[in-house]
């Protein structure tokens, strides 16, 4: 089909002004800030380019869910003209200078991990007090109750390189099927390392051999604040981190649902950045499930030990918006005693950093609605979700703690769990 | 017949008539203006836009490209509001001769035009567009003009200075005599005929001016004078949008296809130059477009394959002393410059000038010229002040959306507010005013306000008319939207003496005016959208039978209702697919759901993949399973479905049988009614429900929501509408359904929680429904003083159908509960509601099956096996487009249910040819002359709507030979060929008939 080589903005001739992008886009469902998706893309589409100021503000509150491209029978990238767009309303200086500020402290998570994890109790601590949470809702515009994380400890790769030292001493050479290089993203780092963990113990388990070279965030959350020349930057130093691993052929692997999109086609095509390097680079990345599903190597006899455990799912946008399905929930079917339920929801609302900020604070909220009520009434201990931002979310509103699948497949292989997955198998 | 005695009449309601009005308007004359239609109607609403810098004219013309240049500097100043300043270049494509570059910048120099060399870097940073083979750009002042608004303005102006503006109003003749002791005739005025009130009317002037263009011959010739016009038709196509924001013109001598001009939204390329016999009576040739599109791809690369809205023709007033017939067939030689005629000098005849021959740019020279005459002759000098005085431009927006001052008589557009426009002026507004609830025509962004205060104007006297004011219709769309809402509209707003009958017809008259324009242009993105269009009109709305007083049966027994609940025979497992066996489902409309669903519940592996929804967020909720068999309404469809599978043995109905259709519908009304959501009807007899255009749909099977709107039983209806919500207009409906013979009246609620927020459509009302509180809300505002006395006078009250999305059933019987009758919803424009709620059933009945569905999921490869032996080829897997590489789908069994070309299964190709999209299989096209009707909503249907797979009995895409392409693929509802399912009204049923045939066999 001739639409798939189109450039983003080219694809609003497809529109056929059908509307069912706006029977499926949550935000405009739950807010009258924001006119849908067939308004915001290609209908002020038309309306926009040339040498004129862009026209239109109201795109800003497009959280970039992407399922109204879902949904689209005619193949526009609405979401994308979006994102698009709120890039030339940052570009021309219509987003006030401190909202500005606001987005890009957000959406630098690997800045804000660098200097905080060190100190990450005190870190948890500001970031507990209200006053300070008040304070950074009035004068910055990031919501007191915003879900944030607390910084973790150790940060994964400080683990990393320990694990890889011992398993030198352990098995010094031992032969594998292969190497993968394991993308982690700035949650794993600097948040929630148990999920980069239980990645490399599955993917060793599995005979390959986990390489984790240098790496930055992948840009998204800069992408989705309209930042495009800071995004183009950390893109442009991933790929020359990674391009040689993947001319070598060797995948790069993510736990991240949105690093992955974002490496194999959200970079690419928002910076319109169509050079060999960055293409082989996206040819090369698989999300993690995606990629042992593939492989063929997960099978019932790794994943030894029985999980009596029955989980709500939900599948983040991001994940969906990857077009292959659901290898999450797939690859958890092969557990033992395991059952997982998908809850078919569309958006827990967060959208990286959108449910951060004040004004969309309440509309994350109300997105994500059905989903939490849904899972607060599964009665389960725990939530599955794939993304960080959306399990944080998900959290935040239930109560409940969320749990990346890996983290499961890596219990089922026999390894430690750790966190939340820990406590309720102890209680079992 | 009334009389109206002038000093000076003009006869032209285009660029150079108003602008002559305003000339003498302003030198004080007294002066009535007659137009045969609407303001620029004629070629000044059918031209490309450009305003010229005389650049096009430098080199061959200096004296013309003088003038343009002067006048180009007058009209920004006393116009801004009708100019966009782009810029124009001038581009050496290949192939062009270098030699006129060095000429063109001399040229332009000696003539005063400012001509600035600019490099090809800083031309494709500025129209990244442009082909990068170009050699030589330069910058010249080029720009582009909004003349409908220019137009109006003069005409406003002159009205401002005391002259009098008839739209409407064609001469007949003009009117001579013969002064006494004199044998000199003298004109002495007009013979016009009101149109709008259907009289004649005789206007007397000293003097009369014919400005009427390519049309002046006619005029004269009425008073025995020859005039010999050359019509020179300039044929024009337009991109859907701005694919250049400055004006690019070829660097070489005038041509066919050497402009293209951004105008407003979109980009036009223009022109042929072909001389015709008749000003009135003209086609658009294929090859003009082909040239059109093929000089477009020397400036763009790619540009063939952009997607084109409307090609259309205007006809250049070209005067020539010489008869037309001994000129060499191209025209482009004859003079620009204009020509005024002093038909006393020239032909013994006083009292007449005629101006004619130029350009839309020279127009206001062409007036004062000819005003400057007019004093001669009067033997009164009064000087020209038309370039001194800025036209009255609206005033900027008090408070108002793109809400334009002013006098409701100016007749003014509204659509401007003094500053130079640009692109993104109407989304500014729209933002500003968080207005963007309010719009009649999406695609052009007309609010609902802009639409208003022009039919208040009174100038108004078709939807054609409120186009050329704010832009309706001209869009990707093409009217398909906005057709309905201003139609409505125009009801809500209606004169006392305003006819309903009309307004059918008017509706009709518009769809029937956009086709016209798209026909030479119909073929891939544009043909879909035009698909669409008739899924609207015909199968939703039923606007090709409006106002037929439909035969109706009274008293339709409810008996004949079979109400789901006798269980439905399992369905015989034709062919015996074995339990387990993995079925991949392509496609995910109804026919791709119920096959998924079917085959799930025969214990098959099911996984549905879909590039998006479909046909289901469109229709009307219902299943229409054959609404009209040869034009005629069917009433019973058990015995038409026996005469059509007689008839037509490939049709699909006739390939699944009566048997396999009544099964496939039992099964759904059985899953509906498990869901709470119960469908009712059966193949004995069809409902007659009536539509949002308030015409009569014919379907089987209804929703409970729908059926107390049958319009075969009698019952006093109100239609019940809501104040923001724009796709539903009770007054219009109610006033088509009186016109049907069925007592009906209409109410728009205004309900302040509604009218405080910025955006109703159908799913937010829908989501309000939902609540118990807005259903009392809504029955409160019904009871209300005001409303009180129709609702006692109601026996049935239809509302749109939004009345819930997830608890419909409960939200009638609240409502009916409330209101004390039986409640009934009114389909309409998409999204559909209660097409929504079938789609959520189905897709939780395949779910619930154990089948899974994926969307976003475009098949774009597929790999097969050859044939083995006795095995023929079989498919192994197909490939569906993902992020950074495709995804592949193995499975044994393939049903492919990518629907026809509105659903995407095919698409159909300006050469001619048609593909199916998702295995490239091969299909049969018709001729492409033979694709599309005359007549939008002609009976027929267009022949290439019909096209697609032919199958065999097991619904097996079949060759040409008859040989199944592949032994393991099937194919369901519209990517079957040899229907036409909105025409039969067959789309959901259909879909369901095969798609259960296939899922289950
Ligand atoms: S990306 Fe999500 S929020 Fe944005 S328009 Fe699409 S559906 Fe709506
Ligand atoms: S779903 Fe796609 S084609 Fe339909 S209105 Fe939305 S963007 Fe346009």
């Amino acid at each position: 089909m001739e639409f798939l080589d189109q450039p983003v903005e080219l694809s609003l001739d497809l529109c056929l002004k059908c509307n069912i992008c706006t029977t499926v886009c949550p935000v405009m469902a739950v807010t009258e800030a924001f006119p849908g998706p067939k308004y915001a893309g290609p209908q002020a589409g038309r309306f926009r380019g040339g040498e004129q100021l862009t026209p239109d503000a109201s795109v800003d509150y497009c959280s970039g869910c992407r399922a109204c491209n879902m949904a689209c029978p005619a193949g526009v990238k609405i979401a994308e003209m979006n994102a698009r767009a709120r890039g030339a309303l940052v570009e021309q200086g219509k987003v006030a200078p401190l909202k500005r500020l606001r987005n890009n402290l957000v959406a630098r998570a690997a800045t804000l991990g660098q200097v905080a994890q060190p100190v990450a109790p005190l870190a948890n601590l500001a970031m507990g007090l209200k006053p300070a949470r008040w304070a950074a809702d009035v004068f910055l515009g990031i919501h007191h109750e915003a879900p944030f994380p607390p910084f973790s400890r150790e940060s994964f790769t400080g683990w990393l390189r320990q694990h890889q030292a011992e398993r030198r001493k352990a098995a010094p050479g031992a032969p594998g099927v292969g190497s993968v290089v394991y993308f982690h993203g700035c949650s794993t780092e600097y948040y929630e390392p148990r999920v980069g963990k239980a990645a490399v113990r599955v993917l060793e388990r599995l005979g390959y051999e986990v390489i984790v070279p240098r790496q930055n965030c992948c840009g998204l959350p800069l992408l989705s604040n309209g930042e495009f020349p800071a995004a183009r930057q950390y893109h442009e130093n991933n790929v020359r981190s990674l391009l040689p691993y993947a001319r070598q052929g060797i995948p790069i692997v993510g736990t991240s649902t949105s690093c992955t999109l974002t490496l194999k086609e959200e970079a690419p095509e928002l910076l319109d950045m169509h050079d060999e390097a960055t293409r082989l680079v996206a040819e090369s990345t698989y999300d993690f499930n995606e990629f042992i599903l593939a492989s063929g190597r997960l099978t019932e006899e790794v994943l030894s030990q029985e999980i009596a455990l029955r989980l709500p799912y939900h599948i983040p946008c991001q994940y969906r918006a990857h077009r292959i399905g659901k290898p999450g929930l797939e690859a958890l079917s092969l557990v033992k005693g395991l059952s997982v339920v998908d809850g078919g929801h569309t958006c827990c609302g967060i959208a990286g950093t959108y449910g951060y900020k004040t004004e969309k604070y309440a509309i994350a909220q109300a997105v994500g609605a059905a989903l939490f009520d849904w899972v607060t009434g599964f009665g389960a201990p725990l939530a599955v979700c794939d993304s960080e931002t959306c399990r944080w979310q998900i959290t935040h509103a239930t109560g409940i703690p969320a749990i990346h699948p890996v983290e499961l497949l890596s219990a089922a292989m026999g390894y430690a769990p750790e966190g939340a997955l820990r406590d309720v198998l102890q209680l079992k | 017949m009334r009389i109206i005695p002038t000093e000076i009449l003009v006869i032209g309601g285009g660029a150079t008539g108003s602008g002559v009005a305003r000339d003498l308007a302003m030198r004080g004359f007294q002066t009535v203006l007659v137009e045969r239609g609407d303001l620029s109607e004629g070629t000044t609403g059918r031209y490309h836009g450009l305003l010229h810098s005389g650049g096009r004219y430098a080199v061959k013309d200096p004296l013309a490209a003088q003038e343009c240049i002067q006048e180009n500097r007058i009209l920004r100043r006393i116009m801004p509001g009708c100019i966009e300043d782009t810029g124009g270049f001038f581009v050496q494509t290949p192939g062009d001769d270098p030699l006129y570059a060095e000429k063109f910048a001399a040229a332009c120099q000696q003539s005063g035009i400012p001509c600035e060399d600019v490099s090809l870097k800083q031309m494709l940073r500025e129209e990244p567009r442009l082909n990068p083979a170009i050699t030589r750009c330069f910058r010249v002042p080029d720009g582009a003009a909004d003349s409908f608004l220019a137009a109006d303005l003069n005409a406003a102006s002159a009205r401002a200075y005391g002259a009098t503006v008839l739209k409407y109003h064609p001469v007949l003749r003009l009117l001579t005599e013969t002064t006494a002791g004199e044998d000199r005739r003298r004109v002495c005025g007009a013979l016009c005929h009101d149109r709008i009130h259907d009289e004649e009317v005789e206007i007397h002037a000293d003097l009369v001016i014919n400005a009427a263009g390519a049309w002046a011959g006619q005029i004269a010739g009425s008073a025995g004078i020859a005039v010999q016009m050359i019509p020179g038709k300039g044929t024009m196509v337009a991109v859907n949008h701005r694919i250049v924001h400055t004006v690019i013109n070829r660097l070489k001598m005038p041509g066919d296809g050497d402009i293209l001009v951004p105008a407003h939204t979109v980009a036009v390329i223009g022109t042929t130059d072909v001389k015709v016999p008749d000003a009135d009576n003209y086609a658009i040739e294929p090859w003009e477009v082909q040239l059109m599109l093929e000089e477009g791809e020397k400036l763009i690369p790619g540009f063939k394959k952009l997607r084109f809205l409307r090609a259309w023709a205007g006809v250049r007033p070209l005067y020539q002393e010489a008869r037309w017939a001994d000129q060499p067939a191209q025209n482009r030689d004859v003079t620009r410059a204009f020509v005024l005629l002093d038909h006393e000098t020239r032909d013994g005849v006083a009292g007449l000038l005629t101006i004619t021959g130029g350009k839309w740019t020279t127009y206001r020279k062409m007036a004062e010229v000819t005003v400057d005459k007019v004093c001669e002759k009067l033997n009164s000098p009064r000087p020209c002040r038309t370039h001194l005085e800025a036209l009255p431009s609206a005033a900027p927006a008090q408070g108002g959306t793109g809400h334009a001052h002013s006098d409701a008589h100016s007749g003014m557009r509204t659509h401007s507010d003094g500053h130079a426009h640009s692109l993104g002026q109407r989304l500014a507004e729209i933002e500003r005013e968080h207005a963007y609830g309010q719009l009649i025509c999406e695609c052009e962004l007309a609010t609902r306000r802009q639409v208003a205060d022009a039919i208040r104007s009174g100038d108004v006297h078709t939807l054609d008319d409120i186009r050329r004011d704010v832009r309706l219709g001209m869009g990707p769309c093409q009217s398909g939207f906005c057709a309905l809402r201003a139609a409505g509209l125009m009801a809500a707003l209606a004169p006392a003496d305003y006819l309903p009958a009309e307004n059918g017809k008017m509706l009709r008259d518009f769809l029937q005016e956009r086709w016209k324009g798209l026909t030479p242009i119909l073929w891939g993105q544009q043909l879909r959208q035009e698909r669409l269009n008739e899924l609207m009109y015909l199968d939703v709305l039923n606007v090709d039978h409006l106002g037929e007083k439909a035969e109706r049966r009274a008293a339709a027994s409810q008996a004949a209702d079979e109400r789901p609940g006798d269980k439905p025979q399992s369905p015989a497992s034709r062919r015996g697919t074995p339990a387990g066996e993995t079925t991949l489902v392509i496609g995910g409309g109804l026919s791709g759901l119920s096959a998924a669903w079917q085959a799930a519940r025969h214990g098959q592996s099911v996984t549905l993949i879909s590039k998006g929804w479909g046909a289901n967020h469109w229709g009307a909720g219902c299943v229409d399973l054959l609404g009209y068999a040869q034009g005629d309404l069917v009433q019973a469809p058990r015995q038409a479905l026996q005469a059509l599978i007689q008839a037509e043995p490939r049709h699909p109905y006739a390939l699944a049988g009566l048997e396999t259709i009544e099964q496939a519908l039992h099964s759904l009304q059985t899953l509906c009614q498990e869901s709470n959501y119960p469908l009712h009807g059966s193949l004995a007899q069809n409902w007659l429900l009536p539509t949002a255009a308030g015409a009569l749909r014919p379907t089987c099977l209804a929703p409970e929501t729908m059926i107390a709107g049958d319009c075969r039983q009698d019952g006093r209806m109100l239609i019940v509408g809501f104040e923001p919500f724009l796709d539903f207009w009770p007054q219009w409906i109610a006033g088509n359904l009186q016109q049907q013979g069925l007592e009906a009246e209409g109410v728009l609620l205004d309900m302040p929680g509604l009218r405080a927020r910025k955006l109703v459509n159908g799913l937010i009302l829908a989501g309000l429904f939902d609540q118990a509180d807005f259903r009392r809300q809504v029955a409160a505002a019904l009871q209300s003083v005001e409303h009180r006395r129709r609702l006692a006078g109601a026996q049935r009250i239809g509302f749109p159908a939004v009345l819930g999305l997830r608890h419909a059933l409960e939200a009638k019987q609240h409502l009916e509960s409330l209101l004390g009758a039986p409640v009934f919803e009114i389909p309409g424009l998409p999204p559909s509601i209660p097409g929504l709620r079938l789609h959520h059933i189905l897709i939780e009945a395949v779910r619930k099956s154990g089948g899974q569905v994926f969307e976003g999921m475009l098949v774009t490869d597929k790999q097969a096996r050859p044939a083995e032996g006795s095995n023929g080829p079989a498919l192994e897997f197909v490939l569906s487009e993902a992020a950074a590489r495709p995804k592949a789908h193995r499975a044994g069994r393939f049903i492919l249910a990518t629907g026809g070309i509105l659903g995407g299964g095919y698409s159909a190709e300006a050469d001619g040819s048609l593909h199916e999209s998702a295995l490239g299989l091969p299909l049969a096209a018709p001729q492409r002359e033979a694709w599309l009707q005359a007549r939008f909503l002609a009976a027929e249907g267009h022949a290439v709507f019909r096209a697609g797979l032919a199958v065999n009995a097991h619904f097996q895409p079949v060759n040409a030979d008859g040989q199944v392409f592949y032994e393991n693929l099937y194919a369901a509802g519209g990517a079957i060929g040899g229907f036409d399912p909105l025409r039969e009204r067959s789309l959901e049923g259909a879909a369901l008939a095969t798609g259960y045939a296939v899922g289950a066999l």
